[in-house]
């Protein structure tokens, strides 16, 4: 636009300048040329006067004279000239100027010379005697004049070409500056030229029209990525190409994976076979479900295609994290694995010896001993549904009595004197130390928890072994029940798991030591409703210690 | 538009390399599956996996090659390409490899021994390897590739630990002789599992520094 201005202005201004020396020069010329004929005319007018005077003499005298002059008589022979011999000159009748004096009086014309690019202006007058003076004079034609005033009209073009040049660049850019100064994110209409704020007024109204739509999809943004990143599943998008086009970091941190850089492919994520599989199933336009594991987690994803014109353009893929549902339906099928064979077990004996009794193949002799058989399989069925039952009501916590002041230290002698023909039989030394603990409680829900600690841990000694109870209060006032025991101790791996129901770190069920499975699940159970905690510590073939404290 | 051609393509060689990474991956774990947990149809599939990566090296190189001659890739363009091309190899042999693992343990179905020897730390140094060494592919990771190349130590030491405690148990009980033979001819095959993953590595690095180092 400036430079369109610019250019403008220097080409109406040179423009203006050429048509200005014509037309002067045009003006100049006719005038020049009238005051040479004007001059003409008053010296011919002298002359004729003085040739009236004193014939061919006066010419003779007029030396001074510079123009041209001819005396023609009537027939048109040249009777005198100042500038070249008459004798020679031819009849001058034919000419124009003269025929025309000889006619009205006086005559004027004139002839260019194109050699000498002169103009020569003649004037002729006639004589009151018929004969005629002419007189000439030449001038420069006007290119010729143009010629002579070259350098000087160049050198005057030149000024002219850079003054022009100068101003025109400063008015462009005078009236380009406003247009240049033009904030378009906030168009001030008033200040600028009339005839582009409407166009800034458009501009404004744009501006604000895309600002409130900015915002919008901002929002929108801002609410999507709220609700994926708030979410605790995974969520990818992934075009055609597998790219990877949206994500939350719930997703990174399911499969692993560290910040995202550009759009990388999703299998760089992960590309195990069943996410792939069902990364490239739902790019093939079925939705697909799989489960993966990635270490120790279990995955569930879900692939669904999103079509675009009937032609699959992308997957959404949705990652749940569903290790511990897995985890307890494994937990499931070995509960109910252990707690069928924990009760066909006895049922098995028991089914056995009475059918052997029933068909009278048992000598009557024998019977008694088969019944006693009857008896302790049926006692150890009966101490099992016991146990499951005593949990079944902790797990619901209704146990149907309030909670009363019990001596956990009282409890525990109790308990040991119970035990104490067991641990006989076997040569274990059962030591009781510390004072009263007073804690609020069920009193049997807490018994039974000190006598299964203490049954383990005279169970799962070796025989001449040694257990240590010891009740006392830590140095915050709360009581603490420790039982140490010099037993087989549990091995590492299993000590997470020996609170689950009939979880046995031995896992061959060994009918020799006998229990039921459940005894540390009632502990864990028995310690959570009187807000205890329990801890294991255990070194395999050295022994445990079980501390609970409240 | 002819660049952004390319570039997308390159990101197709890189996704397709990371597809082939996978099936080796899932070959070499089949094929370890079969052999530690007795399992006959791991071996099979191990075996399929090999085929399918057979494919996948096929159609990569042919990829590359149409990329070589179409677009005259220069400098890491270049470089990304042929190290492309010398890794599909080394996948295609560990492929090959777990399939020939797979084979074996129709053999020794049934026997114990492998439970006496080194051979699953070793199996799983390997699996290891490689899928680091996929890893740094797919992540362009140099010091996980430099990883690699040490950890190749560990499979070579755990290689002689298990030819030595096969041979003792050679020189103790000569009645199943031929499945200590068949152990080490996987143990062997282990130890160039471990060869080709240092080899990927290697390239995984070549692609991102330009310098082949020879390990």
């Amino acid at each position: 636009m400036k430079r369109k201005i610019f250019s403008g202005i220097f080409l109406v201004s040179v423009l203006t300048f050429l048509a200005c020396l014509v037309l002067i020069l045009g003006v100049l010329y006719n005038y020049f040329d009238m005051q040479l004929i004007e001059g003409l005319h008053t010296e011919g007018t002298t002359i004729a006067a003085g040739i009236e005077a004193g014939g061919e003499t006066y010419l003779q005298n007029l030396t001074m004279y510079d123009n041209r002059l001819t005396w023609i008589a009537a027939d048109g022979e040249v009777l005198f000239d100042n500038q070249a011999d008459p004798s020679s000159m031819e009849n001058h009748l034919d000419r124009e100027e003269i025929a025309e004096a000889l006619q009205s009086g006086q005559g004027e014309s004139s002839r260019y010379s194109e050699t000498l690019s002169q103009k020569t202006v003649y004037y002729a007058l006639k004589l009151s005697d018929n004969s005629v003076i002419r007189l000439s004079d030449t001038r420069s034609t006007v290119w010729n004049l143009l010629f002579g005033m070259f350098q000087p009209i160049l050198l005057v073009l030149t000024i002219a070409i850079i003054l022009s040049a100068i101003l025109a660049s400063r008015i462009s850019k005078s009236i380009v500056r406003p247009i240049n100064a033009i904030d378009l994110e906030a168009p001030d209409v008033e200040g600028n030229y009339d005839e582009i704020s409407p166009l800034l007024l458009k501009i404004h109204h744009q501006n604000d029209q895309i600002r409130r739509q900015m915002e919008e999809l901002r929002r929108q943004r801002e609410e999507f990525q709220l609700i994926t990143e708030n979410m605790s599943e995974g969520f990818l998008v992934v075009d055609a190409k597998t790219e990877l086009l949206s994500y939350n970091s719930a997703a990174l941190r399911l499969l692993g994976s560290g910040p995202v850089e550009g759009t990388p492919s999703v299998l760089t994520l992960n590309r195990g076979e069943s996410f792939r599989h069902a990364v490239e199933t739902a790019l093939a336009g079925e939705h697909c479900e799989q489960t993966m594991s990635l270490g120790s987690a279990v995955y569930h994803v879900i692939a669904n295609p999103v079509t675009h014109q009937k032609k699959p353009a992308g997957a959404v893929i949705v990652i749940l994290d569903c290790t511990e549902r897995e985890l307890r339906d494994q937990m499931r099928r070995e509960f109910t694995s252990n707690v069928s064979h924990e009760l066909k077990t006895p049922l098995t004996s028991i089914y056995g010896v009475s059918e052997m009794i029933a068909n009278g193949i048992v000598k009557p002799g024998d019977i008694r001993s088969f019944a006693q058989n009857i008896h302790e399989e049926s006692g150890r069925l009966i101490t099992l549904i016991e146990d499951i039952m005593k949990l079944s009501q902790l797990d619901e916590n209704s146990i149907p009595a309030d909670p009363v002041a019990v001596d956990l230290y009282q409890l525990a002698a109790s308990v040991i004197e119970r035990l104490k023909r067991q641990a006989e039989e076997r040569n274990i030394a059962v030591d009781l130390d510390g004072g009263t603990a007073i804690v609020q409680g069920i009193p049997n829900v807490l018994e039974e928890m000190i006598y299964n600690l203490c049954d383990n841990a005279i169970k799962y000694n070796r025989d001449g072994g040694r257990v240590r109870i010891s009740v006392n209060k830590d140095k915050d006032g709360h009581p603490v029940v420790r039982v140490q025991d010099t037993g087989i101790g549990i091995p590492k791996e299993h000590q997470a798991r020996v609170f689950e129901r009939f979880y046995r770190a031995d896992k061959s069920h060994s009918k020799k030591i006998g229990g039921t499975g459940l005894g540390l699940s009632i502990v864990k159970h028995a310690a959570a409703y009187h807000g205890a905690t329990v801890r294991l510590e255990s070194e395999e073939g050295k022994g445990t210690i079980v501390t609970v404290r409240f | 538009m002819m660049r952004s051609k390319f570039d997308e393509q390159l990101e197709y060689l890189n996704v397709e390399l990371i597809k082939m990474g996978a099936l080796c991956e899932e070959a070499i774990s089949s094929a370890i599956k079969a052999l530690l947990d007795d399992d006959q149809e791991m071996s099979r599939k191990a075996q399929d996996t090999d085929r399918e990566i057979d494919q996948k090296e096929r159609d990569i190189e042919s990829l590359c090659l149409k990329l070589l001659l179409q677009q005259q890739p220069v400098a890491r363009d270049l470089r990304v390409i042929s190290s492309a091309l010398k890794m599909i190899s080394d996948m295609e042999r560990i492929g090959d490899q777990a399939s020939d693992i797979a084979e074996i343990t129709a053999f020794i179905s049934g026997n114990e021994v492998q439970s006496r020897i080194h051979i699953r730390d070793m199996a799983l140094a390997a699996i290891n390897m490689v899928t680091e060494s996929i890893d740094s592919f797919v992540r362009k990771d140099m010091s996980l590739a430099q990883n690699v190349i040490q950890s190749d130590d560990t499979v070579d030491a755990l290689f002689l630990k298990v030819k030595e405690e096969l041979i003792s148990l050679i020189k103790g009980d000569n009645g199943s002789a031929e499945a200590y033979m068949d152990l080490l001819m996987i143990a062997k095959y282990l130890e160039r599992i471990g060869d080709h993953a240092t080899n990927i590595a290697e390239w995984v690095l070549f692609s991102i520094t330009g310098k082949h180092v020879e390990g």
